[in-house]
């Protein structure tokens, strides 16, 4: 593409975007009759930040993730970007910089080469081809595959894991200071799993902001300080987590469970001092 | 985004509850019928009948109406077409077009007919599930057989494909959205941008549908599915009195549609 776009934006690190909803609600059409799918959503998250989007299925994470990249209206409410609101300058541009990586985003592979795939996003935003290149370049190198090996490869012939990196890697070449994920392990093995961990690691370590929906708690907890729960489109809890107050209930009344290690301390209720210092001390007091 | 033509309207109005062949040679019939002669009065017979089948239906206008609006402007133009290029005594003309009587009715004739036949043939789809309809045309061509024509592996194939339009189209609608996140826009450009635009939808759409139709044969066989061996049926296709009643007031609306 011959046409200039704005440069991407320089140096290494790149700095997160603030999100904050204020009362979003959606709801889709169905047969005539619509469907609420989100109701009076607000809550906030600091630039760099990670906040974990949990909830049974059908309480609406999927459409809170399209909404806030815009792929969808709300009917109320306003998503607002880095500070930005919705209507005023620069309000697209911030959309720009928000990526979306989909549940199995590997399914929308379809360039030849991986190469080319990775490069399609940078080259829709109008970069030039040596900024192409580059974004290309760092994206491989985020997301652990080397150019080298893998950049005149085909998509489809990519096991699942190196595929669903190299759709992460689609993402991130636009360069987004705001990454939303919808469910980015399910169907992985455990090896791609850590892969995809230390990934997702590196990018806070960067500074991007993070909106990860998983139902697993356990990641949710390593990766993100903050949580948001949802229940049935409404907000249930949104802030820092906490397993000393409700977050137990608030949980378990959402078909989700506690953090392993959570629960582990739960059942080891340890006075001071005597705690279980070895595996066998630790059986016993789980006994 | 819907195929809102052979749409299922669930329900339990006696022309649900109607054994799909009935249904089907009743609508054909009909269909032929309607176009059999030119009469008003005969037109009119046909058309209180449709509108007491829709009645009997329960189906909500509004449903009707979705079937029936893409078809309005099809409609429009036939009655157009007639009315300014029928043969007949023109009272009016300007240039090559002529307004005559003969044009009025023929139009209005046509423009009647098609009305008539989008609401028997939503009355049909609306109240028979696409698996009830396919299970019966399966039966009607029975006698197909006779002549090597695989008949059942016909209706499984077409049974299969309107299994999968709703997920397909779900599917298109993601990749679609996935593209967009990715700076496509589908609404911009000329022509050949938007041609190419497709590409990262249709490639990856045609990737998970092969890959879907593999994954659906081998499930298949793991069910021991072999082609060219009867299958029985779980719900099997039962006429009753309500079906022969069908098709005599069917016969009767015919009989009196065309000598009317």
């Amino acid at each position: 593409m011959s046409a200039q776009g704005p440069a991407p934006r320089q140096g290494s690190t790149t700095v997160g975007a603030s999100l904050a909803c204020r009362r979003v609600s959606f709801s889709y059409s169905e047969g005539g009759a619509s469907v609420p799918a989100l109701r009076d959503v607000s809550f906030s998250v600091p630039a760099g930040d990670a906040m974990a989007l949990i909830g049974a299925s059908g309480s609406g994470k999927s459409t809170l993730l399209q909404v806030i990249r815009g792929l969808d209206e709300p009917e109320a409410g306003a998503v607002v970007l880095d500070g930005v609101e919705p209507g005023a300058a620069g309000y697209a541009e911030r959309q720009r910089e928000v990526g979306l990586v989909f549940q199995t985003p590997e399914v929308q592979l379809f360039a030849a080469t991986a190469r080319e795939d990775v490069a399609f996003g940078p080259r829709r935003l109008g970069w030039s081809e040596p900024d192409v290149a580059d974004a290309v370049a760092r994206a491989f190198e985020l997301v652990g595959l080397p150019q080298a090996v893998y950049a005149d490869r085909h998509p489809y012939s990519l096991s699942g894991g190196e595929a669903r990196r190299l759709a992460l890697a689609g993402a991130l070449a636009m360069r987004p200071r705001l990454v939303l994920l919808d469910e980015p392990f399910v169907s992985l093995d455990p090896g791609s799993r850590r892969d995809l961990v230390a990934i997702l690691e590196r990018l806070r370590a960067d500074g991007i902001t993070l909106l990860l929906v998983t139902h697993d708690v356990d990641l949710a907890w390593r990766l993100c300080e903050q949580r948001l729960v949802l229940a049935e489109g409404r907000v249930a809890a949104a802030g820092l987590w906490d397993f000393a107050g409700d977050d137990a209930r608030l949980l378990a009344a959402n078909r989700l469970r506690e953090p392993f290690l959570v629960e582990l301390w739960r059942r080891l209720a340890y006075a001071p001092g005597q705690a279980p210092r070895t595996l066998e001390e630790a059986a016993k007091a789980l006994a | 985004m819907r195929a809102t033509i052979a749409q299922y309207y669930p329900g339990t109005s006696p022309i649900h509850r109607l054994d799909p062949r009935a249904k089907f040679v009743a609508v054909t019939a009909m269909a032929v019928a309607l176009f059999l002669r030119d009469s008003f009065a005969g037109l009119a017979v046909f058309a209180a009948a449709a509108a007491l089948a829709y009645g009997l239906s329960r189906v909500p206008i509004a449903w009707f109406w979705r079937a029936f609006r893409p078809l309005l402007w099809l409609v429009g133009l036939t009655f157009l077409a007639q009315l300014l290029f029928a043969p007949g005594d023109a009272f009016f003309s300007l240039g090559f077009l002529h307004l005559s009587w003969r044009g009025i009715e023929l139009a209005a004739y046509l423009s009647l007919r098609l009305v008539v036949l989008v609401l028997i043939g939503s009355v049909l789809t609306l109240t028979t599930p696409p698996m009830a309809l396919t299970d019966g045309l399966v039966w009607l061509g029975r006698p197909l057989r006779r002549l090597r024509v695989p008949t059942d592996e016909l209706a499984l194939i077409v049974t299969i494909a309107l299994r999968f339009i709703p997920t397909l189209l779900a599917e298109f609608d993601t990749i679609m959205r996935a593209q967009r996140a990715r700076g496509v826009d589908f609404h911009r450009g000329g022509l050949r941008q938007r041609v190419r635009n497709l590409q990262p939808v249709l490639v990856p759409l045609f990737v998970v549908s092969f890959r879907r139709a593999d994954d659906l044969a081998l499930a298949m066989e793991a069910r021991c599915y072999r082609p060219g061996i009867a299958r029985t049926r779980l719900h099997p296709l039962r006429a009753g009195w309500a079906d022969v009643a069908l098709l005599a007031t069917t016969t009767v609306v015919i009989a009196a549609g065309l000598l009317l």
